[in-house]
């Protein structure tokens, strides 16, 4: 066996039904680059054209949030490092995952954000939106600050957890599309 | 001002009496899309008579949404100050998505007329 590791990735990535995924550096420039093949790679799929945009809808959020907020930066360009994938579930649709490292001094922030719009149906979060629109991005947003209740509207559902490693906690986040 | 699409920003097409916007809009920057845009609208939108604003969105992002956000104040205060703004907001059949974001602008927008318009899957006109 020339290399076990090698083969078990791809067995593991085809198991998985994983149409794209990328762990490194992120970068805007990145993302333009990769916005077509992963729109392709969807289109190729079984999916409406619906479906489709909620999903790259829900992965550009991810991507941006590791672009903006991800705590370990490549030294070389400064850029957010992260890990993104688009998946597909058997009984859900697509699942998009995003993998990043956080500010230990935002996770109880995050968390309850992520919690709140847990709870949320799709008629709260549409007005929590709008709000958020209006009132304009909070304190230490790089964005609108709108970023996971776009995602939220997106999805059936989320799942999230942070975890702790040697090198801080990492922020992991699960969303289906269907 | 005319601005051709590219694969992250819609075409833009700014007059004196119309402004188009028709694609996809997650640019790179979006301060640096935003600000030309509203830079010439300020310059060249007039304080009375008529304006149309026609928009065909398939898509944008959520740090895009506020640059809307901001797009329809600029036009719902022409309107207060006397000028007769018409908004035509063009989504693809089957997209609740812009549908909802039309109506959700429309809300803010009491001085504008706000048309939501349906329009075939690959229109790509207004």
């Amino acid at each position: 066996m020339l290399n076990n590791e090698t083969l078990e990735l791809h067995k593991f990535m085809q198991t998985r039904r994983t149409l794209f995924c990328y762990s490194g550096p992120l970068s805007e420039d990145l993302l333009t680059s990769i916005s077509n093949p992963v729109r392709q790679q969807l289109s190729d799929v079984d999916s409406t054209d619906v479906v489709a945009k909620r999903v790259f809808g829900v992965f550009v959020e991810q991507a941006q949030n590791i672009i903006r907020y991800a705590t370990l930066r490549s030294p070389e360009t400064g850029d957010g490092v992260g890990t993104i994938a688009i998946s597909q579930t058997d009984e859900e649709g697509f699942l998009i995952e995003a993998v990043n490292a956080i500010d230990s001094n935002k996770r109880t922030a995050l968390e309850n954000t992520l919690l709140e719009l847990s709870m949320k149906d799709a008629g709260e979060l549409r007005k929590m939106y709008k709000e958020r629109l209006r009132s304009g991005p909070p304190e230490g947003s790089k964005g609108a600050g709108l970023g996971f209740i776009e995602m939220a509207r997106r999805v059936q559902r989320f799942e999230f957890e942070v975890t702790d490693t040697e090198e801080g906690p990492v922020f992991v986040y699960r969303g289906y599309v269907s | 001002m005319q601005q051709p699409a590219t694969q992250r920003t819609p075409l833009i097409e700014i007059s004196e009496i119309h402004c188009r916007m028709v694609g996809e809009c997650y640019p790179e920057n979006i301060q640096e899309f935003s600000s030309p845009v509203m830079t010439e609208l300020n310059k060249v939108v007039p304080i009375s008579g008529e304006y149309t604003v026609d928009l065909e969105l398939f898509y944008f992002n959520s740090s895009s949404a506020k640059f809307f956000f901001d797009f329809f104040e600029f036009f719902e205060e022409k309107a207060e100050n006397g000028l007769a703004v018409k908004v035509n907001w063009n989504y693809r059949a089957d997209d609740d998505t812009m549908l909802e974001a039309g109506e959700d602008f429309a809300e803010d927008l009491e001085r504008c007329t706000f048309e939501l318009k349906e329009v075939p899957m690959e229109s790509s006109s207004s």
